[in-house]
Formats: C-alpha cells, sequence, structure tokens
C-alpha cells in the first residue's frame, strides 16, 4: 500500500529534482538575522532579571559591570539567589531593623560584612583570587521600579555603611 | 512545442540563477545562535557612587566645590532646584506638570542653563523625599545626565594647567553631558 503511494507521487513530479522556493525564508532569515544582530548585547556581564522586580527603564548607555547583586522587589531582598530579609507591603519587618537606626538593616549589613571579610581573608599567595567587586565595594541594586524611595535609601545606606559605596542601578534600555 | 523550447532560453539570457545555498547555511547557523544567546532585556546601569560617610568628611574639607547643584524631589510640590555659589543660594521651583508628573522638559531646560553658567559643575546632589517612587527618580536622573538637543553642548575646562601652545590655540573641548555624576544627597540623614 505505501510503496504503491509512493510511485504514484514520485510519477506526479516531472523530474527527480525540484525547485524549492526559498527566497520568503531567506527574507524572513535575514530580517531576523539584522534584528538579532542590532539587540545583541557586547557587555561582558550577564543580568538575569529576578522574579518580582520590574526595572525602571532609562536612556543610560553604560554597560552594566561585575558587582555584588542586590535585589529588591517588594517582597524581599536577595543578595544574588539568596533572601536576606523579607518585606511587607514594601516596608521592612521590624526585627530587620537597627532598634537605633531606622535606615540600618541589619541581616543585610551582616551579609555584606561577612563577604567583604571572606575577601580581605583570602590569601593571594595561596592561589585565592580576591574579587575585585568586592574589594572596590561595588553594589548592583536591581530594584523594583515601583518602590518608594524610602525603602530603597536604606538599602544605599545600609551597603555604604559595609564598604559598599559603588552603587550601580540597574536599569532596562528603553526610552 | 515551439513555445516550450523558447522559454528557457529567455531565462538564460535575461536571468542568472544566484546560488543561495551557502547564504542560507550561514544564516541557519547564526540565526539559531544569536536567538540562543541574545537577551531580550537589556539590562544597562547609572552610576551612582555613594559617598561613604568618612570618604565625603575628608572630601569635603580638602577640596569643597564652589558651586553645587541640588534637586530636592518633592511628590506634591515638584522639584526645587538650589545652586549654591559661593555662599550665595538661589533657589528655583519646578512645579508639577499635572498630578502626578514631572515636569521633566521644563526641568532639562532649566538645567541647561545652569549648566552653561557653571560649565565646571559635573555633580548634581539629589534629595528626593521618602514617598518618590523609584521610576521616577531614574526618570529625572536621565534628564539630569545630559543635554538632549543636539546643538546645546558645554565647553569642558581642561583640567591640566601645563598645557601647550598649540592646545590653548584650539577650539575648547565641548560635551553634552551635564550632570553624569548624581549622588543622593540626603542618603546619610536620619
Amino acid at each position: 500500500m505505501g510503496y504503491g503511494r509512493r510511485r504514484y507521487s514520485s510519477k506526479s513530479h516531472s523530474s527527480s529534482t525540484f525547485g524549492l522556493n526559498i527566497t520568503s525564508m531567506t527574507d524572513m532569515f535575514t530580517i531576523l538575522l539584522v534584528f538579532l544582530l542590532q539587540s545583541y548585547s557586547t557587555s561582558q556581564v550577564e543580568i538575569n532579571p529576578v522574579t518580582g522586580v520590574s526595572l525602571p527603564k532609562s536612556s543610560t548607555e553604560s554597560n552594566p559591570v561585575e558587582g555584588v547583586r542586590v535585589s529588591l522587589s517588594a517582597n524581599e531582598l536577595k543578595i544574588g539567589e539568596r533572601t536576606i530579609a523579607s518585606l511587607k507591603e514594601a516596608q521592612f519587618n521590624g526585627a530587620d531593623v537597627d532598634p537605633n537606626d531606622s535606615n540600618f538593616i541589619l541581616p543585610l549589613f551582616n551579609e555584606l560584612d561577612k563577604m567583604s571579610k571572606e575577601n580581605a581573608a583570602k590569601d593571594i599567595a595561596k592561589g585565592d583570587k580576591k574579587k575585585p567587586e568586592i574589594e572596590e565595594g561595588r553594589i548592583l541594586l536591581q530594584a523594583d521600579q515601583n518602590l518608594n524611595y524610602a525603602v530603597i535609601r536604606k538599602v544605599m545606606y545600609t551597603a555604604s555603611m559595609a564598604g559598599f559605596p559603588k552603587l550601580k542601578l540597574a536599569t532596562v534600555v528603553g526610552d | 512545442m515551439s513555445r516550450r523550447l523558447r522559454k528557457p532560453r529567455q531565462i538564460m539570457s535575461h536571468e542568472f540563477e544566484l546560488d543561495l545555498a551557502p547564504l542560507l547555511a550561514v544564516m541557519v547557523k547564526l540565526v539559531p545562535v544569536l536567538l540562543v544567546s541574545s537577551a531580550f532585556m537589556q539590562v544597562m546601569i547609572v552610576e551612582t557612587d555613594l559617598p561613604q560617610a568618612v570618604k565625603e568628611a575628608i572630601a569635603q574639607n580638602n577640596d569643597k566645590p564652589k558651586t553645587t547643584v541640588q534637586l530636592e524631589i518633592n511628590k506634591k510640590s515638584g522639584i526645587k532646584v538650589i545652586v549654591a555659589k559661593d555662599g550665595s543660594q538661589k533657589v528655583d521651583q519646578i512645579a508639577m506638570k499635572s498630578e502626578s508628573e514631572y515636569d521633566l522638559s521644563g526641568l532639562h531646560k532649566f538645567l541647561q542653563h545652569v549648566k552653561a553658567e557653571n560649565p565646571e559643575v559635573f555633580r548634581i546632589e539629589f534629595a528626593p523625599d521618602a514617598n518618590v517612587p523609584y521610576k521616577d527618580i531614574v526618570k529625572i536622573m536621565d534628564e539630569v545626565r545630559r543635554s538632549r538637543d543636539k546643538d546645546v553642548r558645554f565647553p569642558m575646562r581642561n583640567q591640566n594647567a601645563g598645557q601647550s601652545a598649540d592646545q590653548k590655540d584650539r577650539a575648547p573641548a565641548s560635551t553634552d553631558y551635564m550632570f553624569p555624576d548624581v549622588i543622593f544627597a540626603n542618603m546619610m540623614d536620619g
């Protein structure tokens, strides 16, 4: 049965080769290629979007640099993938804030302080590599665009207290 | 029969077949590679170096800039521009455009004037109120950082005192950056 059908279809072609019209495909590929090349970012550092954080749009043209990745959404504060503190209605919990200084977030300070101490303790002679971003105190802050300045300021304040004064605000390309 | 014979000859004389196969082969390979590696959300950064409490104190003692530009951002009343020059202060208020919209173009125009008067100042201090949304701060930073009009440029003073004679004859270098050095002034306040 199958054999018969194949014989029939091969008979319908006038020759053994047939011309496939690839013009439209080439067309599509060209457009796709141009689009992809144009949006191709040349930066060395890859930043993955964090869930729950919608970054603000900005017209800045500076490429991201390596830094300690701190992300702040309406629900939690993270360093990298680790959750450091949780927020309720875009406010820090009372337990996480220093009772004497309302801008001081204790868990964030402890974590950053630990990182910089660990980095400083690394011995270059033993072949350990010191991380330049921690040494220079660079923070890459990915904060949700709808948060208020008050809560972001607390993070900036704590970070600079912990010896991370160079703050980079992550933004997305837009108008 | 005669028609069938004529047709191929016409094609041979007027058209030629471009061999698209290698081009296609390249594209078929390039497109998946780029698709996989491309980031559809391009993340960029805004640099705001926080002044460390101590560092700032030292810097203020050593070389206190003569002119400072400060923006006070309030959700209700708008943006207040404070230009402090040689002890005297000039305060200007940029009112809100509407209930929730800052007059960004007005601010931009005003800061162009400020920059034209003080071309040596690159630092601007932000003092937003606690309830100002982050996205508005970033928007205002965008306005402040560089001039959007292509024809508005600002002269750059040469930092080196001992410059050669032919450098002096040249037209002064100019820049479209207004205040790229944004710092948050009220961060350290309690």
